[in-house]
């Protein structure tokens, strides 16, 4: 026990960095959140739930998020696979092709994804010229548009967990399923989906709190009209001067992302448990 | 009769190199086989394609008459013991068990009882519940056996399964292995490239090297008459001699070899080059006695007590070796040993090229 406690000290200064720039000025949003005029009410809360668009804006974060971590489940699962399994130049060449684009500011490439999306940018021609389409696409300031650039930013953290997990999987556990008579979709089922569940999951609420509080993203491949809490949050301070308003979206924002990581994390243990 | 499993011409090559060459092996049913033979031989190559997991180049493999080559592994009725067991860590000790029968649509209320039968049989009952991570490596094994004997399989391929274990274990799960398939009548190919296991377990032993079977007998046969020098190298120990035969006549050759002639039974022509051998247990340690033995002066590099018994390495130059197996008493005296062995337990094979 002492001697937990001693390893524990080497957690110290990365405690003391995140209780003051990160639980301190929450607890002060909290507060913020909490304030009026008169002292402590609700007031916030309840004009910011009674509001329709609130609503609406919430509704629209969720689907965001909810849209992003699915498709990102779809494309990098497969990918993970193959990240773990090749083998030699052909998995240097798909780490790399994995880890690069991370070390790129999201700015430049969201920016990026503006100038592709346009209705002269590359995408575009590229389809009128494969003669898929004949007029220009709207893709730049549609959700369509919105999901493919940020599904490409948060990939990497779909698959880089996915693909951890894969690695420590015995290649044989699917070999032993197929020989006891599993075919291919049994043996994914019971066997290879239950094993790489803790990389999804760790997957998913990554990609779920980021693209939930993505700001960036959205602002420049949707615009202004195109409002999502953390979108609100920053109108509230900087234009609005609002700071109730935009402390309450805060403090819903994190609550809401916390309800789902806290909640799939839960589900995740019990489906272990009892498979 | 047709043979239970029936494999011919097998084979199979990675980019240059021929793993499996025209390989032909015939089984019966019920019988225990072990694939033995150096890693690289071949031997985990040809359970593969058994088992469905690898396609051979060409040949045909057929079990209790049917033609396996279209079959995927799940369609096929062979169980497979992989070398690390390959036990699924997420499922418990009962659930392993219970994969291969749910996986074929076993009705749920035949798995839970046949489970527990098998787990008695592997005498793991009362850890039926326990996690994979929980259980010592020689409990591993036996999990893995009863969950590929659990479908009832044709055939069940054993991948060296024994050889995680340390020594002292490995020689009690040798004796319940065999118990246990003997019990269930299973047919058997047990792949090792520990010739002691081979020899301990199997009713006839293939001994593997560079993709063919160099030798298929029982294991009294390989060990008494190995059918080439690679054979007589990899089951058990030998004292081996190159030399040339001086004359040779009604099936009796005299060899010219480093340590004095050496008479042997064969058809050589005078003036071949031979490898004469003779197991160690064979030796006595005194000179030739009369017309049916033959002898040598062996000069002695070193002496390695075992307990019961005793150890003579001879000196010898290279590409020779002399191993002299002696009761532990009495001491031997001196740096040269008579010794001589029957004519009749002189092993002679034509002088692999460049040895």
């Amino acid at each position: 026990m002492i001697h937990r406690l001693g390893i524990a000290w080497l957690a110290a200064p990365a405690c003391i960095f995140a209780l003051l720039v990160f639980a301190l000025p929450l607890a002060l949003l909290l507060v913020e959140s909490l304030r009026g005029p008169q002292g402590w009410t609700l007031a916030g809360y309840a004009t910011f739930l009674g509001s329709g668009y609130s609503w609406q804006v919430t509704g629209r974060t969720l689907r965001l998020a909810v849209l992003t971590t699915a498709i990102c489940l779809v494309i990098g699962y497969p990918a993970a696979f193959a990240l773990a399994r090749t083998r030699g130049w052909l998995q240097s060449l798909l780490v790399a092709a994995l880890l690069l684009p991370l070390s790129l500011s999201v700015i430049v490439k969201a920016f990026g994804w503006t100038v592709l999306l346009r209705s002269n940018g590359i995408v575009n021609r590229l389809l009128m010229a494969s003669g898929l389409t004949d007029a220009p696409l709207r893709l730049l300031f549609t959700e369509t548009g919105l999901l493919i650039g940020i599904t490409n930013i948060f990939l990497p953290f779909m698959v880089l967990p996915i693909f951890t997990v894969i690695r420590q999987i015995d290649p044989r556990l699917t070999d032993a399923a197929a020989t006891l008579g599993g075919g291919p979709f049994y043996s994914f089922s019971r066997v290879t989906v239950p094993l790489t569940l803790p990389g999804v999951v760790a997957g998913g609420t990554l990609v779920f709190s980021m693209s939930i509080a993505a700001y960036v993203i959205p602002n420049l491949l949707m615009g202004d009209r195109y409002q999502t809490l953390s979108t609100t949050i920053a109108t509230s301070f900087l234009y609005l001067q609002d700071p109730q308003r935009g402390s309450v979206a805060g403090v819903l924002l994190l609550l809401l992302s916390l309800l789902v990581v806290v909640g799939s994390v839960v589900l995740a243990r019990r489906a272990r448990a009892a498979p | 009769m047709a043979a239970h499993l029936d494999i011919t011409g097998v084979s199979k090559r990675f980019r240059q190199s021929m793993v499996l060459d025209d390989l032909s092996l015939a089984m019966g049913e019920g019988e225990f086989v072990s694939l033995l033979g150096p890693s690289g031989c071949g031997k985990t190559t040809l359970l593969r394609i058994l088992a469905g997991l690898l396609r051979a180049d060409a040949g045909k493999v057929a079990l209790a008459g049917q033609d396996l080559g279209p079959l995927p592994p799940h369609r096929r009725n062979i169980g497979v013991v992989f070398q690390n067991y390959a036990l699924f860590p997420h499922l418990t000790v009962a659930e392993n068990v219970a994969f291969g029968l749910k996986a074929r649509g076993t009705p749920r209320g035949d798995i839970g009882p046949r489970v527990m039968r098998l787990l008695e049989m592997v005498r793991l009952a009362p850890l039926a519940s326990r996690a994979i991570a929980q259980l010592s490596g020689g409990q591993q094994q036996r999990v893995a056996m009863a969950r590929a004997l659990a479908v009832n399989p044709q055939l069940i391929l054993l991948d060296e399964p024994l050889s995680a274990l340390d020594r002292k274990l490995r020689e009690t799960m040798q004796v319940e292995l065999r118990r246990l398939l003997r019990e269930l009548g299973m047919t058997a190919i047990f792949v090792t490239h520990d010739q002691e296991e081979a020899l301990a377990l199997s009713d006839r032993i293939a001994v593997m090297n560079a993709g063919r079977i160099e030798q298929l007998a029982t294991p009294a046969e390989i060990y008494a008459r190995p059918a080439s020098p690679f054979v007589l190298d990899f089951v058990g120990q030998s004292t081996a001699l190159h030399g040339r035969v001086l004359t040779s006549g009604l099936g009796l050759l005299v060899v010219q070899t480093g340590l004095g002639t050496v008479h042997a039974q064969g058809h050589f022509a005078p003036g071949a080059r031979v490898l004469v051998a003779v197991r160690p247990e064979r030796i006595v340690p005194r000179p030739a006695m009369d017309r049916d033995w033959t002898g040598v002066e062996l000069p002695i590099a070193a002496q390695t007590f075992l307990g019961s018994r005793r150890l003579l390495h001879g000196d010898l130059p290279e590409g020779d070796r002399a191993i002299v197996e002696l009761p532990a008493r009495p001491d031997i005296q001196g740096d040269v040993l008579p010794i001589s062995w029957r004519i009749a337990d002189t092993l002679v094979f034509a002088a692999p090229e460049a040895a």
